[in-house]
């Protein structure tokens, strides 16, 4: 078989143009799915090791205080293996230059080898506590300081190094806390505040870990705890044991109560690794078939181009396994030189994601392992999809009888395309157009294939191009719709309205809205789901709402806006009565009844709202409020949030400019993700419009040079081929359009979470880029594609008989 | 020359169809091919010449029939048998040469010594042909006669029992078809290998030991040549 195999390494010289496109292609397909497949591996594994290690809690139950014996009681239920009880609360955390910061003191008891969601020491060392190690065989001074270890993001963002002093407020008091090392537990990977917030902020919120005993001095809450964490047996009935928890924890008022699923880091975790899995099955897939489709186009030609040599080499004794082996070992070639390439590719690729996930994941050790099985099935696929093209394509092979390929082969049919029997337009076109289109119909196959492909890289364009869209929509109606202030200044406990004319009274102060913000469950037919509702005045301007159909909506002075997610999970609908039970944690919780007259809904977090007065009287009060939304003049805004943070009783200031910046940079990871996309995209489009054009140019090479004998100059010529192209390419754009806005849809309907839904926004001019990106992929491809027609000798080609 | 008969025709019939015309491009026709001998078969285009090689070179089937080589009936034999048949007994040279562009003259005739497990030695056949000096070139660096060389050689390198040569000459010039003619005489005599050459150039007739000639699908007559001609000799 020497001589076929030189054949062979030729053909691919000769086309090595077209080699290298579609071995790109699949290089890219390979490379995305084994950068993805292994960064989900190993993000999955990590996550799943570090959930199992720590005990990573299977329910938990939020009170206003309980004695801490209270877990005995609740260990003693039937499937619960484990209980931990601790203290867990918001405190203010006051830094360098008076700047207010949120932090989650979490208290854990020492030793931690049972505890529930333990922590895992990064640096330094675990808090002493009197004369406790935290691990068997640990030593530790002892210092008469409160010893802490804080979150590795926040320590990163805020500077903060071994024995660093950090101020909180507890119970009104200013308490320094010494840092002695960073540790993070299964709980805090994905660090966010609460679900309403956009992204982490590690320079405004943190997590702080003490001992126990420490928090409960700290916080006033000698021998109590504050929240119940479980871990549950396999196949344990968790609401049912739920109910029994809650019954326990009743006298100590419960507050809320969720499974491991509702955990916000737990949820956002999975959300991502949703995505990712998506991702890391469509993307591939993309590629892979469109390289499998590029394949057999190509090899489909070349068969129909060999056949006088398929023919001789049939006449000589070749059988037709023989031969159709020689023409498939292109595409297995192919598909090696794309594994080789992609896997390469893929390890970088699944490199740079990981760090990319560490750095925005508070794990301990992402598993940095090379997905052998990945790199394995990597290769099967594209083997596999390359050989199935391959077999597709060459089957004709067997069927070429030896003798009937010696003779030329008869023209290729004529008959009637379907725009002749438009005979008005059919009269119209001019002959290059009337050849353009009886040449795409009688290559159907082909023209279908590249259509295809077109619409696929457009339809990509337009998704890579549509988060940017997605992400502007929601920046625009979350800080320019939504949130009209400039600052949300919250306090730590809610105060009578005239309070906050210290805040008001200060220069630079525009406008001022006083609101309530109360957590709450809304129970409706037996049902209970958490949510904050916020009280605030219905002429209140600072804080816009929209309802389901994106109309503004008014606060009204009776009644309750509900959050649109509380009311999908409740099915209540306007009109309906639901109660509220009020969870403030200071005083009794409290039970009402009210109408629902609307409906909230908010891309990020949600909530609903009632106006101040009626939140007031859920709370039995008058005239209270938790926070004040503030519209400031710029020129003073500086030194107003100086004013602020030196206010005591205030407990966090929420700027909306930070929130904004800090929203902004971390969409650079974003613009290089999406920037891959786009290169992928028109990598795709190019490599499909580019063989299409190779292959309709040297089949025609005869005909074209017929034309150019006839008289016909080089861009005449080029024109044909062009129009013909261009056939494919606004069909092949007008169906990519929407096509893309499906793949983004479909995209959403994967990734989107509980917490977070994204409306499908497309912006008008997202379709123009994503069109012109086509255009630009199909000119390049075409010009490239044809650019021998300049150099068609005449006379060799009219001479030879292929 | 012996008298064995190397194949036999045995009412041998092929017809076409192409769309709703069918094409009778092959009469009831029976003929017995001796070993070792040169046959001419004559016939202008469309007389069926073309379409009794291809049957004789198992390249078609017969519509009805009997073809046989040696013993076995190629009228009966499947894909495989077929193709071994080619690979093992045939050697053939076609009017336009018909090499792979992409493989060197060195290399057209290797892709057939490949096949067959005692193949002659490719450089010498080549050198055998005159192309010693022109191994390495590729057919578009070759002119025609040199071409059809590297066809004589990719034909004979089998050392198959039948060199089947469809219009050898049709695509060259005087001189040249004259040497491509000697050639096929010189394997047939050093390898007793029988040739079959289809041509419509009748001159061609005086080199062999019998010819055929052919008119509307049908043998119209069968003349012996006690005394042929070599090659040198024939003017056209």
């Amino acid at each position: 078989m020497g001589a076929l195999y030189k054949k062979l390494w030729r053909t691919i010289g000769k086309t090595k143009g077209q080699f290298i496109a579609v071995a790109a292609v699949v290089t890219m397909g390979i490379a995305v799915y084994i950068g993805m497949t292994t960064a989900y591996f190993n993000l999955n594994e990590s996550k799943d090791q570090f959930y199992r290690d720590h005990h990573f809690a299977d329910y938990y139950f939020h009170v206003v205080k309980a004695p801490q014996q209270v877990t005995k009681q609740i260990e003693a239920l039937p499937g619960v293996t484990g209980v931990t009880g601790r203290i867990q609360k918001d405190v203010t955390l006051v830094n360098e230059h008076n700047k207010r910061a949120t932090a989650r003191l979490t208290s854990y008891t020492l030793p931690m080898e049972r505890e529930i969601n333990s922590l895992q020491l990064l640096t330094g060392r675990f808090f002493a506590t009197e004369g406790v190690a935290a691990r068997p065989g640990e030593q530790h001074t002892r210092t008469g300081d409160t010893e802490i270890l804080v979150d590795p993001q926040y320590a990163a963002a805020n500077d903060l190094d071994f024995n660093d002093v950090v101020t909180i407020v507890a119970e009104g008091k200013t308490v320094p806390l010494t840092m002695v090392g960073t540790a993070t537990g299964p709980e805090f990977i994905y660090l966010m505040k609460d679900a309403a917030t956009l992204l982490p902020d590690p320079k405004s919120f943190g997590i702080i870990t003490m001992s126990r005993e420490r928090a409960q001095q700290l916080l006033n809450l000698q021998g109590q705890v504050n929240q119940v964490l479980v871990t549950l047996a396999p196949g344990t009935d968790e609401e049912k044991l739920a109910q029994q928890v809650k019954s326990i924890l009743e006298p100590y008022g419960n507050l809320a109560a969720y499974p491991r699923k509702q955990q916000l880091s737990y949820a956002m975790l999975e959300g991502e690794l949703d995505g990712l899995k998506a991702a890391a099955r469509f993307m591939p897939a993309i590629f892979l078939g469109i390289a499998a489709a590029i394949q057999f186009v190509i090899l489909g030609r070349m068969v129909r181009a060999q056949r006088l040599q398929i023919g001789v080499m049939k006449a000589i004794g070749y059988n037709s396994r023989q031969v159709i082996l020689h023409y498939t070992s292109y595409s297995v070639l192919v598909a090696l030189c794309g594994a080789g390439l992609g896997t390469l590719l893929g390890l970088a690729l699944a490199a740079i994601m990981s760090q990319a996930y560490a750095m925005f994941f508070n794990l301990p050790a992402t598993i940095g392992a090379v997905n052998t099985e990945a790199i394995l099935y990597g290769f099967l696929l594209s083997l596999g999809v390359s050989i199935l093209a391959g077999l597709t394509a060459c089957r004709s092979i067997t069927a070429i009888s030896p003798a009937e390929a010696m003779r030329p082969e008869p023209p290729k049919g004529g008959g009637k395309t379907l725009v002749e029997n438009l005979s008005w337009l059919w009269h119209r076109l001019d002959t290059a157009w009337k050849m353009s289109i009886r040449s795409a119909a009688r290559n159907r196959g082909r023209f279908a294939i590249t259509l295809v492909g077109v619409v696929f890289a457009v339809g990509m364009l337009v998704v890579s191009l549509f988060t940017i869209d997605a992400v502007d929509y929601m920046v625009e109606s979350h800080f320019h719709q939504n949130q009209r202030y400039d600052y949300l200044v919250r306090f730590a406990a809610p105060v009578k309205e005239n309070e906050i004319l210290n805040i008001t009274r200060l220069e630079g102060i525009q406008r001022s809205e006083p609101l309530m913000e109360i957590p709450a469950k809304i129970k409706f037919n037996g049902q209970s789901e958490d949510d904050a509702i916020t009280g605030m005045n219905p002429q209140a301007t600072l804080k816009r709402l929209f309802d389901h159909r994106q109309q503004p909506a008014q606060v009204p002075e009776e009644g309750l806006l509900i959050n649109q997610r509380t009311a999908k999970k409740l099915g209540a609908r306007v009109g309906d009565m639901v109660e509220v039970e009020t969870l403030l944690g200071i005083g009794p919780a409290r039970h009402s009844l009210v109408k629902i007259v609307g409906i909230n809904m908010q891309l990020v977090g949600g909530g609903s709202f009632v106006s101040l007065e009626q939140a007031n009287r859920m709370l039995q009060e008058r005239q209270l409020a938790s926070g004040v939304m503030l519209k400031v003049d710029p020129a003073f805004a500086a030194r107003l949030e100086e004013d602020l943070e030196e206010m005591t009783g205030v407990s966090s200031i929420l700027s909306r400019q930070k929130d904004l910046d800090n929203f902004n940079q971390n969409m650079d990871a974003m613009i290089y993700s999406i920037s891959m996309l786009v290169f992928f995209a028109l990598l795709l489009g190019f490599a499909i419009v580019y063989n299409s054009a190779v292959i309709s140019f040297s089949e025609r090479q005869r005909e074209l040079a017929s034309l150019r004998v006839l008289g016909f100059s080089v861009k005449e010529v080029s024109g044909i081929l062009l129009k013909e192209n261009l056939l494919q390419s606004v069909l092949g754009v007008a169906l990519g359009l929407p096509f893309g806005y499906l793949m983004a849809k479909g995209y959403m309907n994967a990734v989107s979470t509980d917490l977070f839904t994204l409306p499908v926004t497309i912006y008008p001019t997202t379709y123009i880029y994503a069109a012109l990106g086509g255009f630009f992929f199909i000119l390049v491809a075409h010009l490239l594609g044809v650019r021998g027609v300049k150099q068609l000798n005449l006379v060799e080609v009219l001479k030879n008989k292929d | 020359m012996t008298n064995n008969v190397l194949m036999r025709l045995n009412g041998v019939t092929r017809t076409y169809h192409m769309g709703e015309v069918t094409v009778n491009a092959l009469g009831e026709t029976s003929l017995d091919i001796y070993q070792g001998e040169i046959v001419v078969i004559l016939g202008p285009s469309g007389s069926g010449k073309s379409t009794l090689l291809n049957i004789m070179g198992g390249m078609d089937l017969p519509t009805a029939g009997d073809v046989f080589f040696d013993n076995d009936n190629l009228g009966l034999a499947n894909d495989n048998q077929l193709t071994r048949y080619r690979r093992n007994e045939i050697g053939f040279v076609f009017q336009f040469y018909n090499l792979i562009p992409d493989l060197t003259a060195r290399e057209n005739v290797e892709l057939a010594a490949d096949l067959v497990d005692e193949p002659l030695a490719v450089t010498e056949v080549l050198s055998d042909v005159g192309l010693a000096d022109r191994m390495d070139h590729f057919p578009s660096q070759m002119s025609g006669g040199e071409q059809q060389r590297v066809s004589i050689a990719r034909a004979a390198v089998k050392n198959p029992r039948l060199l089947l040569c469809d219009e050898p000459t049709g695509a060259l010039d005087y001189q040249t078809g004259i040497l491509i003619l000697a050639l096929l005489v010189k394997i047939n005599r050093a390898r007793g290998s029988t040739v079959v050459i289809v041509t419509h150039n009748t001159p061609i007739g005086d080199m062999a030991h019998r010819v055929i000639r052919m008119r509307d699908g049908l043998i119209a007559e069968i003349r012996e040549n006690a005394s042929p001609l070599p090659p040198e000799r024939i003017e056209w």
